[in-house]
This record gives structure tokens, C-alpha cells and sequence, in this order.
């Protein structure tokens, strides 16, 4: 995820950046990029050096990474690149807390992702199934009848935050508060939007602690409130570090990316009709939807000097991989703007990787199959509601604003 | 170093040099070899570097410990009686030439 809080003061570009590799590309901000982000960051292997030194209004400079093989080298290589210090959610350094488990390093990170990957397993996810699939069932219920939606606030928005609810054991009538927080974290553009939001998260963050503490219920705050990473107990700062970051990860990122798979979805009725003829397929169809339409970034820190495809970078030096045009590398993915559903099977970057690949991927494979599965058998057939331009989020976690669609 | 060699789902063979300490999934992963995802690095946590090892091997490499048995019930692909997750391999003197198969796939 990339800051989305403005660059304040004059940009700096250390004497080591050589002038020709600086940018302002405009990921996740430009008027440019904001047209259509996808078609923007895959053009990017054409019409930009697959390293370059970039900044923004809202992005602080940093490497910026297009090649596939550079950011998953990166990303597996915790002891050359740190997350540590990475996160991009505003945090007073007075009284600095850490995102956990992504701003602790391997071994001590493993302590602290043992707390929660249970929840969230292959196994876990495969029990959570049924209920997943009657809650998209709910959510279509409420619209279909009517024969239009706004898909991302009636079913992109309600599904993944409703899961994520009952993973958490938080009730369900928290959704509207936690998605209009997360907005004002993740898509604000001014600063005092974002502290606010902060300060409401941290006191709904902290009752939750209170009323947790001692109570296991099986839900994923309890295994926090409760874990003892390592069998030593965690600091009050450490606890709300690892439910702010589990909290603020599971609002967003299915959410954007379901907006994005039902708009292109709702543009290709014959790919819609190949999905629902090949129902055996669906595996790999969610993989190379889940490939083109990878919604985040993925920041590091240089412990050392390093030199990566003859460009040299110094200790101190931030690196962003640009996940979703790392997804679009013609070296990997051949014909890369290409919606194939046949590719030679390639480990995707949409989930990062290494040891902070994303605690969720399970879970969100799980989401984005059942809901294509349950809206294309119950909806075979919609469209974009005729007249609508298509807007984008800036920020961090990129997606539409509004999918309306009609049957 | 050891020699280990991943066959692929499709058949291909990869031999490659492996750091004894490093495990089977550092290996693959270091040397781009597909059929191997790895996606958590080897937290023991994803089950995307499911493998299986040659019989002939089998006995030298071990038992799964609970939490990878539990990983693998959730592999992707079929379970088979020589099933690991090969982050939990580490490559030995004594595993010098062994053999491992890629499944399918990984999730």
C-alpha cells in the first residue's frame, strides 16, 4: 500500500539517483493514472525503465519496481530489503507503534503470524465456505428483483467487510462505521481526514481490546487480545499494531478488487458466458482475474547498499514494488493485457509474497470464486448502467468508486 | 551442496545445487522453477510448495510434523503418501540426489 497522506516540504533527491531515473509517474494519483489504472501500469513496460526513482504529491519518493523478477527477489529477501518502519498509516513518533506481523522481521515475525494463521488456513477457509456462499446468496437476494445494483456499495463492499466481521466475532452492524474509516484512512486526500479516521479507529481498536482481554471466542481479535507470541505476553502497543493492520487489511483490498473483476465482467459478456460454460476452470479464472486486477503495493527499506539490474541503490533507500505491473510483465506473462484463462500457471505477485505474503490470500480467493460463482448463476446476464463514466479511488488500494450495473 | 531434482507436473527435470541447510522449497524458489509457489516463504503457512518425494527418498526425509500434516490435508492438489511441504525439507549431505515431484498445482 502506498501513503496516501500528502508529501509535505520540498521533495529531496539524493546525489546517488541518477537524474534520468527520476519520476513523477502518478501511480495511484495522477489525473492520467486515475483513467484507467490497470492500462496504465501495464503500459508502463513500454514506455518506462523498469527501475525509476519516483514521487508524487501523496507518494514519497521511492524506487519503484515494474519487473516481476525484481519484486518477488525483493520480497524474499526480508534480510536485504526490511518492512520494517514501512507502514504508510499516519503514527505519531512520540508514541510509534509497530504494524504487526508486516514491521517484524523473520524469526521473530513467524512468532506473531503462528497467532493467526490458523485462522485463516486453507483448512479454515475451506469451513467458511458454506457461510460465505449464503451470505453472497442474502446480498443478492436484496437486489435482484429490483434489476439493478450498485455493486460495490450493495455486494464489492458488504461481502468481504461481512465476512471479516465474523472472522473478527465484531458484529455485523459495525460494517458502515468500519468502511467509512477505512475510506478515511486509505482514499482521503487531505491529512486531517486521515488523523481523524486514525483517532476514531484507535478508540474503537482499544474497546475492542478491553472487552476481548480473557474472552476466547475463537474469532480472530480474541487469538490477538489473548496470543502470547513466543509464550511472552504482547505490550498494549503491540496488541493494537497487529489488530489495527489485520483490521485495516481485510476492509479494502477484496472489496476493490471485486469492483474491478464485476466491472470488466459487466463489459465482456462472452468471457462471462466462458466462465459459466467451463465451471471446472474456475480455479484458474479467479488466478488470472486476480492477476490483472491486482489492487496494492508492496514497500521495503534498504538495510545495505545494493545493486539490482545495474541500478545502485543506497541503505536507507525506499523500494515499492508495483505489484500490478509486476503482474503485467510480457517476460512472465506473455500478451499480458491478454484475459486468458489457459496460462501456464505462474505464481502471481497479487499477494505479495515471502514470509508477509498476504495473511488473507486464501480467504480471498475463497471470496472472489464464490462470488463469481453465486452472481453469474443467479445474474448470468448484466451490464454497466448505460450513461455511467467510471471513476477511480487515488490512494493506495486501487478500485472504482462505483460499478452500477442493470439487468 | 546437494543435487536435487524437481520434476515438474509436465515432466521437465531440474537439477540443480542446493546450500545444504537451505530446504527444498529455498531451492526451487531460488532458481525460478515453476511449480512451486511458496507464497509465505516457508512460514508453514500457505501450502503452495506442496510436493512429493520419491519413495526411493522418502524414508531419509521424515515425517511431516501436526501443523504441516494439517497444511497439507488443505493442499491444493491430491495428497499422496509421500506428500510434504518441501519449505519444511532441508537439504542434507545425506540428501544428496534426491527427487522430488511438482504437483498441478498449488492452490
Amino acid at each position: 500500500m502506498a501513503a496516501s497522506a500528502p508529501v509535505t516540504g520540498e521533495i529531496k533527491i539524493p546525489a546517488h539517483v541518477p537524474p534520468e531515473l527520476v519520476r513523477k509517474l502518478g501511480i495511484t494519483e495522477s489525473p492520467e493514472f486515475l483513467v484507467n489504472p490497470h492500462k496504465f501500469m501495464s503500459a508502463l513496460h513500454q514506455n518506462c525503465p523498469p527501475i525509476v526513482y519516483s514521487y508524487g504529491d501523496m507518494t514519497p519518493p521511492a524506487w519503484n519496481l515494474m519487473k516481476y523478477e525484481d519484486a518477488y527477489f525483493v520480497l524474499r529477501h526480508p534480510e536485504i530489503f526490511t518492512s520494517e518502519g514501512t507502514g504508510p498509516f499516519p503514527r505519531d513518533p512520540d508514541d510509534y507503534w509497530k504494524i504487526i506481523p508486516l514491521e517484524i522481521e523473520p524469526p521473530e515475525h513467524r512468532k506473531y503470524r503462528a497467532l493467526v494463521d490458523p485462522l485463516v488456513s486453507p483448512k479454515a477457509v475451506l469451513a467458511m465456505e458454506i457461510g460465505i456462499r449464503k451470505l453472497a446468496n442474502e446480498l443478492i437476494d436484496n437486489f435482484i428483483d429490483k434489476g439493478s445494483c450498485e455493486f460495490a456499495k450493495e455486494f464489492g463492499r458488504p461481502l468481504p467487510v461481512g465476512v471479516f466481521l465474523d472472522i473478527m466475532a465484531l458484529p455485523r452492524e459495525m460494517m458502515d462505521e468500519f468502511v467509512r474509516w477505512a475510506m478515511g484512512l486509505l482514499h482521503a486526500q487531505d491529512r486531517e481526514t486521515n488523523v481523524r479516521s486514525m483517532g476514531e479507529v484507535t478508540q474503537y481498536l482499544n474497546k475492542v481490546i478491553a472487552e476481548k482481554r480473557g474472552k476466547l471466542d475463537g474469532g480472530l481479535v480474541s487469538a490477538i487480545v489473548n496470543g502470547r507470541p513466543g509464550g511472552e505476553e504482547m505490550s498494549a502497543k503491540e496488541t493494537f499494531g497487529f489488530l489495527f493492520f489485520v483490521w485495516i487489511a481485510g476492509l479494502d483490498t477484496v472489496f476493490a478488487t471485486l469492483n474491478h473483476i464485476f466491472l470488466w465482467l459487466a463489459e465482456n459478456p462472452d468471457r462471462r458466458q466462458e466462465i459459466i460454460d467451463t465451471p471446472d476452470n474456475i480455479n484458474n479464472i479467479v488466478e488470472e482475474l486476480l492477476r490483472v486486477f491486482t489492487v496494492t503495493f508492496s514497500g521495503r527499506t534498504l538495510r545495505q547498499d545494493y545493486e539490482l539490474r545495474g541500478v545502485k541503490m543506497k541503505k536507507g533507500d525506499k523500494v515499492t514494488s508495483i505489484l500490478p505491473a509486476c503482474n503485467y510483465d510480457p517476460e512472465i506473462f506473455p500478451n499480458p493485457t491478454e484475459v486468458n484463462f489457459h496460462r501456464p500457471r505462474k505464481p502471481v505477485l497479487t499477494f505479495a509474497g515471502g514470509a508477509h505474503s498476504c495473511l488473507g490470500a486464501h480467504l480471498a480467493r475463497m471470496e472472489v470464486k464464490i462470488c463469481i460463482q453465486e452472481f453469474l448463476r443467479r445474474i448470468p446476464n448484466f451490464k454497466i448502467k448505460p450513461g455511467v463514466k467510471i471513476e477511480y479511488w487515488p490512494g493506495g488500494v486501487v478500485g472504482p468508486k462505483e460499478v452500477p450495473l442493470v439487468w | 551442496m546437494a543435487l536435487v531434482t524437481y520434476v515438474q507436473h509436465n515432466g521437465a527435470r531440474h537439477e540443480v545445487d542446493v546450500p545444504v541447510g537451505d530446504s527444498i522449497m529455498q531451492g526451487a524458489v531460488n532458481n525460478m522453477i515453476d511449480g512451486i509457489v511458496a507464497e509465505c516463504g516457508g512460514g508453514l503457512a500457505c501450502a503452495t510448495c506442496h510436493c512429493y518425494v520419491d519413495e526411493a527418498w522418502a524414508d531419509k526425509v521424515g515425517e511431516p510434523s501436526e501443523t504441516e500434516n494439517e497444511m497439507l490435508e488443505a493442499a491444493a492438489s491430491e495428497r499422496k503418501k509421500t506428500s510434504r511441504l518441501s519449505c519444511q525439507i532441508s537439504v542434507t549431505d545425506e540428501l544428496n540426489g534426491i527427487v522430488v515431484y511438482l504437483p498441478e498445482t498449488q492452490f
